[in-house]
């Protein structure tokens, strides 16, 4: 975790310290009691003790801007253009907005997208919003920055399959671009790493409003924000649901990294695509076959970072803003609702090899999981985040791109 | 950067007034000390290739999903109809990558010295020019890990391969790319009248025919360049084919144009206005503007003709030839007559076989395989 703040990271170690202490204290009192009722472990740390250590949901603070990408209204206007330019993918099909489109909650409604032509995605895209707030990006942290991310994206054969060179010679022949790009960063002709600079710029601005989100109306002070299945099940996220146990701070996310058994998406075994795709990731990410079941099809997760055999299967927690507009759910999009998310939960997650002591059967009554999901809806906008779509300015011949740039160069 | 544009602007008005005067430029000739003197050779048929080799081949040669958006197979472009060209002036490139070169014929590939039209490629590196094409974004725009994944979701290519690396044998992506290169160095375009009239038996040949030979090697002097096997002397020289306005008309065009300068070490791809041939790779001043001698085998069925596809016929290109090239062209005049020039057509002719080669194999779907991952 490279330049994190040290209180947090002590704060984790705490977290961790807690839970070690807890799973010692379960099978001390199973040693000592014989049958003990997982009920029972759950009254050890709930209510009150789950939230005790765990940073409380809170209102997000304003973005973090790199020092080496200030903001300015001409960069994010056209980091905008660029976010919506299918020109930046090989065969100019496929832009940011494919898979990250704004009207599906700057995600994909698909469980797993369709990406590049002739290809689908392995893992369910993280949606763009509030992106900016996350510490590492991706579902097992493999990436630091919206920048790198945005190249990453751009070149993965999977998803835009752009190569730099052949890019860049397409936004140089926009004269429009070379315009904008020579007002922004003052350069000749456009070039790539500064495309990446704009569009991670424009991204930053793709936040929630807190004026429009319930909860953090509620969080202000005013009281009527939110309704009273929502102020129940706020109660149950802090408390019998222990959600915030990972679910905390601003993001509602520890940013840390858990392996609940989500169930296998069966996509895996149905489409030759994925099946494609999920082969690829594993061979460019050197996985030995050894540690995968079947031979490549599966996702290990953590793993691919830490190279940990006990981070197998783990995945970051994400934020639960924005969830009305961001399903399907979980790293493989497996779940359609939020209430089959609760319900999942519930049963005390699935089954996998390094499955988080955490997840307990939570015995949640059916209004109970429904004041959850109202929770968890109030967490988001009343109305979801849409940019409009930019016009997006043509290709023309070098001659014309050359001569208006020494007229504006003239003047 | 005030000056740096102002040098720019300068620079584009120069070269501009350059390319409307058509300066010619001091022509060094590519011809070194002979001790044989060119001639014609008849083909000598290789040994016939594995069967399952070539069918391994030739499935993936016609294989769309090799490329990156699954569109474009290696026969999009090279059309065994079209004597593995495309009939197109300038290839189509990929999707919204436009070409800036017409697609060489692969025909006679075995034979040649040097492979593309600067020559950058030696004829034993035909791996690294399939490599090239099928991971290229001008062309096909692949991944050599998704090229196996997907072969591995193909059941009928690895059928074909399995019949030749064994049951067990993983596809690679070597394998892969040997397979095509042996496929694609398989058309010596068949055995045609030349041939056979180079073996001594003229009966093929038309009268009109055998005077075009005759002019050929003589009074046209053709085979200085167009020389052995493959009708080629694998060397770049100076012809001074007018441009292809198309190249810079098209943005998807130039911007080919502009990376294959930038890929090649030109010190400012964007003043690059042209196709510079042989000089993009070496740098040599003396190599401005050379292109390599392409093959003539099957040359009937490969137009248009040049690097650029700026001649339409063969007729045309005889008439260039004829003219002594552009201005500034390391060619002289010929002073044929128009029978004369007929008859040289007629011997070009000749050239192709009438066989065709290289049937597509029928399109089959990705399988889900439970074991393709195995």
């Amino acid at each position: 975790m490279i330049g994190e703040p040290a209180q947090r990271g002590a704060r984790r170690v705490d977290r961790r310290l807690a839970q070690r202490l807890a799973v010692l204290l379960l099978s001390m009192t199973l040693i000592a009691g014989g049958i003990v009722s997982v009920g029972a472990f759950v009254d050890v740390l709930a209510p009150g003790d789950a939230a005790a250590d765990t940073a409380p949901l809170a209102m997000l603070p304003p973005v973090r801007i790199p020092v080496d990408n200030p903001m300015s209204a001409a960069k994010v206007e056209l980091g905008r253009m660029l976010f919506f330019d299918a020109r930046l993918s090989g065969n100019a099909s496929t832009s940011c907005a494919s898979c990250h489109a704004p009207q599906m909650g700057w995600t994909h409604h698909d469980p797993l997208a369709p990406g590049y032509p002739g290809h689908r995605l392995w893992r369910n895209n993280p949606t763009v919003l509030n992106a900016a707030h996350f510490s590492r990006l991706m579902w097992d942290g493999t990436l630091d920055r919206l920048e790198v991310q945005a190249r990453s994206a751009m070149q993965a054969p999977v998803e835009g399959n752009g190569k730099a060179g052949i890019v860049e010679m397409r936004l140089r022949l926009v004269p429009e671009y070379v315009d904008r790009f020579h007002d922004v960063f003052g350069t000749e002709w456009p070039r790539m790493e500064d495309a990446w600079l704009a569009i991670a710029a424009f991204e930053r601005t793709i936040v929630s409003d807190p004026a429009r989100v319930p909860f953090d109306r509620f969080l202000a002070g005013d009281a009527r924000a939110l309704p009273e299945a929502a102020k129940r099940g706020y109660a149950l996220f802090n408390g019998k649901a222990r959600c915030i146990v990972c679910h905390g701070g601003p993001l509602a996310s520890d940013e840390q990294y858990h392996a609940l058994g989500v169930p296998r998406q069966l996509l895996f075994d149905s489409s030759p695509l994925v099946q494609v795709a999920v082969r690829w990731q594993n061979a460019q990410r050197e996985a030995p076959r050894v540690l995968y079941r079947g031979g490549g099809d599966e996702d290990l997760g953590r793993w691919y970072r830490t190279r940990d055999p006990a981070d197998i299967g783990k995945f970051r927690t994400p934020s639960l803003r924005e969830l009305r507009y961001t399903g399907p759910y979980m790293h493989n999009g497996v779940f359609a609702t939020l209430h089959e998310v609760v319900e999942f939960f519930d049963r005390g997650g699935g089954d996998a090899p390094n499955k988080s002591p955490l997840l307990q059967p939570l015995d949640l009554d059916a209004g109970e999981k429904a004041d959850l999901v109202a929770f968890l809806e109030s967490l988001s906008m009343d109305t979801p985040l849409i940019v409009e779509t930019p016009e997006l300015p043509p290709m023309r011949p070098l001659v014309e791109t050359v001569a208006a740039q020494c007229s504006r160069d003239e003047q | 950067m005030k000056r740096r544009t102002f040098r720019r602007c300068a620079r584009a008005a120069l070269s501009l007034l350059a390319l409307s005067l058509l300066a010619p430029v001091a022509t060094p000739t590519a011809s070194a000390p002979e001790s044989i003197a060119p001639r014609l050779e008849a083909v000598r048929r290789a040994a016939p290739l594995d069967r399952a080799r070539l069918e391994l081949g030739r499935q993936l040669f016609h294989e769309s999903r090799l490329s990156g958006d699954g569109s474009r197979s290696c026969a999009s472009c090279h059309a065994p109809a079209h004597a593995f060209a495309d009939g197109d002036a300038l290839s189509r490139g990929y999707n919204h990558v436009g070409h800036f070169r017409n697609t060489p014929s692969l025909v006679g590939l075995r034979l040649k010295s040097r492979l593309m039209w600067d020559g950058r490629y030696e004829a034993a590196d035909l791996k690294k020019v399939v490599a090239e094409m099928l991971f290229s974004p001008v062309t096909m725009n692949g991944d050599p890990g998704i090229v196996v994944e997907r072969v591995r979701q193909l059941p009928v290519l690895m059928d074909a391969w399995r019949r030749l690396h064994g049951v067990n044998a993983p596809p690679t992506i070597e394998g892969i790319v040997q397979a095509i290169a042996d496929y694609a160095g398989a058309h010596d375009g068949g055995d045609t009248p030349v041939d056979a009239a180079l073996r001594g038996d003229v009966s093929k040949l038309s009268p009109q025919a055998i005077e075009g030979m005759r002019l050929f090697n003589g009074k046209a002097a053709c085979v200085r360049c167009h020389s052995g096997p493959a009708l080629s002397d694998g060397r770049a020289h100076r012809l001074r084919v007018p441009e292809n306005a198309e190249v810079l008309r098209d943005p998807e065009r130039t911007i080919a144009l502009l990376q294959h300068h930038a890929n090649h070490g030109s010190p400012d791809p964007m003043a690059e206005r042209s196709d510079t041939g042989r000089h993009a790779i070496t740098r040599r001043a003396s190599d401005r503007g050379r292109f390599a001698t392409p093959s003539l085998r099957g040359v009937a069925r490969t137009a248009p003709y040049m690097h650029n596809g700026v001649l339409p016929t063969l007729s045309s290109v005889v008439e260039f030839h004829n003219r002594g090239g552009g201005a500034g062209s390391e060619l002289q005049p010929l002073g044929l007559d128009a029978r004369e020039r007929a008859a040289l057509v007629a011997f070009l002719e000749s050239l192709s076989a009438t066989t065709a080669a290289g049937e597509a194999p029928t399109s089959h779907d990705y399988a889900t395989a439970a074991g393709a991952g195995r």
